[in-house]
């Protein structure tokens, strides 16, 4: 079992290594297929554990930390360069290999005729890799290491197309915004070493319950603070969405998949930290909460199709940042797992659409695509009956869990989320459903047609590809982008099957041998919530239809709450006032009232200083030949006296 | 052995050691100021001689002759200079002589 948790680690990154260094000797082609085979060794790596481990009884056994060597050691404080495999872990690594090898796969595809692809695919297999270090750390530093890694991965995969300067913003903007959430989290982690010397799992979560309450509440807030930034949640969630300007398949990957699901997996892995700290798990439920309203209302004013995508991300990671700040770690995870199918599914399809369409985004810029692209058109309902929570797609198991959850906290914050998500599953059946009429009904545009109509002759990729050039004269789609996404939209379909609420609990049964719930929905709560919910979601889809599809309904006009929704609630607008200004004045004050007159002006004066001093001695050179003898002579005369003197 | 004891002899050769120096501070011809250099050259000589005789020993005198030696070829080549620097119809200034200062 270790043996193959270690060859899915360490795969990934041979094949980031092998693309880095092959260089000019690999074809492009080479590259995108080495790097997918890396990926799915990984995942080959990932099912032999995972079988290694059914095959065991206890959750005791079931949980093996191997640590080769001792990665660091200061006095009494040792972490070892040490891998866990629980059944957290290997759940994760599951579903980033799996999910991650089909979107590599999909990429071969996507990037070709891209000018550096195998770049592209080194810093994929690497992103693997790091995803992989992070869920599979068997301590808190290594976790840590991957959370900068997966971190480092995202920047430069949104800075990828480094030549518009949108995505280079919007690189360094992800990139501040998870240092912010690093920050915390090492800040946390030092008290942990101080307070109870050690960053291993089991020892610290030994430790948690005889820490101070302020300790441990600050402790649970810094990695909460690291959560949120990595989850883009409330308030540091206006990364997510600028993100986009990365290329498609690394939206579906790192920014819906797996890496922005870390905060999830952080919860859920340091469990017993967060229960020792009441308000802090209250709190990350709360901010979920928040997060999946927010999201789902700026959703319905975006029309970016990948932005309305990535704000149904936030909003998807809110409820499971719910499931998990209420301690229900299983329904959480199992809302990951089928969250990183049909999320994945639903942007390879736009990614599909928007391979198509030439690089074109704007959903006003399409409609009528069903005609045109019928097989995109039936994985795309796949993907968003399954995001609206749809019986028998997989969303609606897995967010009918978490709603239910909220129910059964009961009390007044409980009611109070359990609003807010059914809220959201409102909004959620809206947007989505707005998303599909607009691109795939009504009247064809002329982009459309130009380009879908044509679907025989060749095509590039326009903006998003500055000299992108392919001839893929058939069907919608190549062979390598249309079997990925045709296996998730299956797993779409049937994967919420891991778990049927009141029936069939392998899933909740696993994921309880690492951490077991806090609260539990009766049965009966279970089929309220799911009739409720999918009722609710049902309704938004109806008025979605009725607005963008017949025309029944207007869009109510409230031109106050949608220029709100479209400046997405002033959060960036807040930062750039209360973060970016004032440091930057503060910047240019120092500039010019401090290191212009003080450091520069300093190392001027030193300078003049410096040569005045030499002109000084200079004046002594004087070329007369008697002010030397005499020079000469008074010394002499001073020493002797001197001497004279001392003796 | 008679005659005056070593302080006076030792008194003459600082006599003549200042004389010497005085006239190489202050006065500006070259040609003096070469004459005073031998003078203090002298006055050194006087006193290594004297301590040779007074150890009984030969060394100071050796020594004495070798300055001899260094002097006169000293005054060779400082003539030579003052000559040259005569040809060219120069100020016999020392204190003019100050192009090498840097």
């Amino acid at each position: 079992m270790i043996a193959a948790a270690w060859l899915c680690l360490l795969a990934p990154l041979a094949g980031a290594l092998a693309i880095t260094f092959g260089g000019q000797r690999l074809s492009r082609r080479a590259a995108g297929w080495l790097s997918t085979a890396s990926v799915f060794v990984a995942f080959g790596g990932a099912v032999v554990a995972f079988f290694a481990m059914v095959g065991r009884d206890t959750a005791a056994q079931r949980s093996e930390l191997s640590t080769p060597f001792t990665w660091l050691s200061a006095g009494t404080f040792h972490v070892g360069m040490s891998i866990l495999v629980d059944p957290v872990s290997i759940v994760m690594m599951l579903v980033v290999s799996g999910v991650g090898g089909l979107i590599v796969l999909y990429s071969i595809g996507y990037m070709e005729g891209e000018d550096e692809e195998r770049r592209y695919f080194a810093y994929m297999a690497f992103f693997v890799f790091a995803m992989l270090l992070l869920v599979e750390g068997g301590n808190l530093l290594l976790l840590l290491a991957g959370w900068g890694l997966v971190g480092l991965a995202s920047y430069l995969l949104i800075g990828f197309y480094h030549q518009r300067p949108e995505a280079v913003a919007a690189a360094k903007k992800a990139f501040i915004m998870n240092a912010i959430g690093d920050a915390t989290m090492a800040l946390g982690f030092f008290l942990l070493i101080a307070k109870t010397g050690t960053l291993s799992y089991g020892a610290s979560f030994a430790a948690a319950p005889h820490l101070s309450s302020t300790t441990v509440n600050l402790v649970a807030l810094g990695l909460l603070g690291g959560a949120v930034a990595k989850s883009a949640q409330l308030p540091l969630q206006t990364w997510l969405p600028d993100a986009m300007e990365g290329p498609t398949p690394v939206s579906a990957l790192i920014h819906a998949a797996t890496m922005v699901t870390a905060g999830v997996y952080l919860i859920v892995r340091t469990h017993p930290i967060f229960e020792q700290a009441h308000h802090v798990e209250d709190l990350a439920a709360g901010l979920g909460a928040a997060t999946l309203v927010i999201a789902g209302l700026i959703a319905l004013v975006q029309n970016d199709i990948k932005r309305v995508i990535a704000y149904s991300t936030m909003s998807q990671i809110g409820y499971m940042f719910l499931g998990a700040g209420l301690g229900a770690y299983a329904n959480a995870m199992f809302h990951l797992v089928t969250h990183a199918f049909f999320k994945a599914l639903l942007f390879l399809a736009a990614g599909v659409i928007i391979h198509h369409l030439a690089g074109e985004q704007d959903i006003r810029q399409m409609g009528g695509l069903k005609k045109f692209m019928p097989k995109t058109w039936l994985v795309f309902l796949v993907g968003s009956l399954s995001l609206v929570g749809v019986p028998p797609f997989s969303g609606f198991w897995s967010k009918d869990a978490i709603v239910a959850t909220a129910l059964a906290r009961g009390g007044i914050y409980g009611w109070i989320l359990f609003v807010a998500a059914l809220f959201g599953a409102l909004l959620t059946g809206i947007y989505t459903f707005r998303l599909f009429f607009r691109v795939f009904y009504g009247e064809p545009s002329a982009l459309v047609l130009e380009h879908a109509g044509a679907a025989h002759g060749d095509h590039g990729h326009g903006t998003e590809s500055a000299t992108g050039h392919s001839e893929h004269a058939h069907g919608e789609a190549p062979q390598t982008m249309a079997l990925p996404v045709a296996i998730l939209a299956v797993l779409s379909t049937v994967g919420g099957l891991l778990q049927v609420a009141g029936a069939w609990h392998p899933f909740g049964r696993w994921i309880a041998q690492t951490g077991a719930p806090l609260v539990e929905p009766t049965t009966s709560q279970d089929w309220i919530v799911s009739v409720i919910t999918v009722a609710i979601g049902l309704t938004g889809s109806w008025v979605a239809w009725a607005i963008y599809r017949t025309g029944r309904l207007a869009v109510p006009s409230a031109p106050g709450l949608q220029r709100l929704f479209e400046h997405k609630f002033y959060f960036d607008e807040l930062y750039d006032a209360v973060v970016s200004r004032p440091a930057q004045l503060v910047a240019s004050r120092l500039r010019t009232d401090f290191e212009g007159p003080y450091v520069e002006g300093s190392l001027v004066e030193i300078g003049h200083a410096g040569g005045d001093a030499g002109g000084l001695v200079a004046r002594l050179q004087t070329g007369r030949l008697r002010v030397y003898a005499f020079a000469i002579a008074a010394s002499l005369v001073v020493l002797g006296i001197v001497f004279l003197a001392v003796r | 052995m008679m005659g005056p004891s070593v302080p006076w002899y030792l008194f003459v050769a600082g006599a003549l050691f200042g004389i010497g120096t005085l006239g190489v501070l202050l006065r500006r011809s070259p040609l003096i100021v070469l004459l005073s250099l031998e003078i203090m050259l002298n006055g050194s000589n006087l006193a290594l001689v004297t301590f040779s005789r007074h150890f009984g020993t030969v060394d100071g005198q050796v020594f004495a002759i070798a300055v001899m030696a260094v002097a006169a070829s000293e005054v060779c080549v400082g003539l030579g200079l003052i000559v040259a620097v005569a040809r060219k119809k120069l100020a016999l200034d020392v204190d003019l002589f100050s192009e090498l200062r840097g």
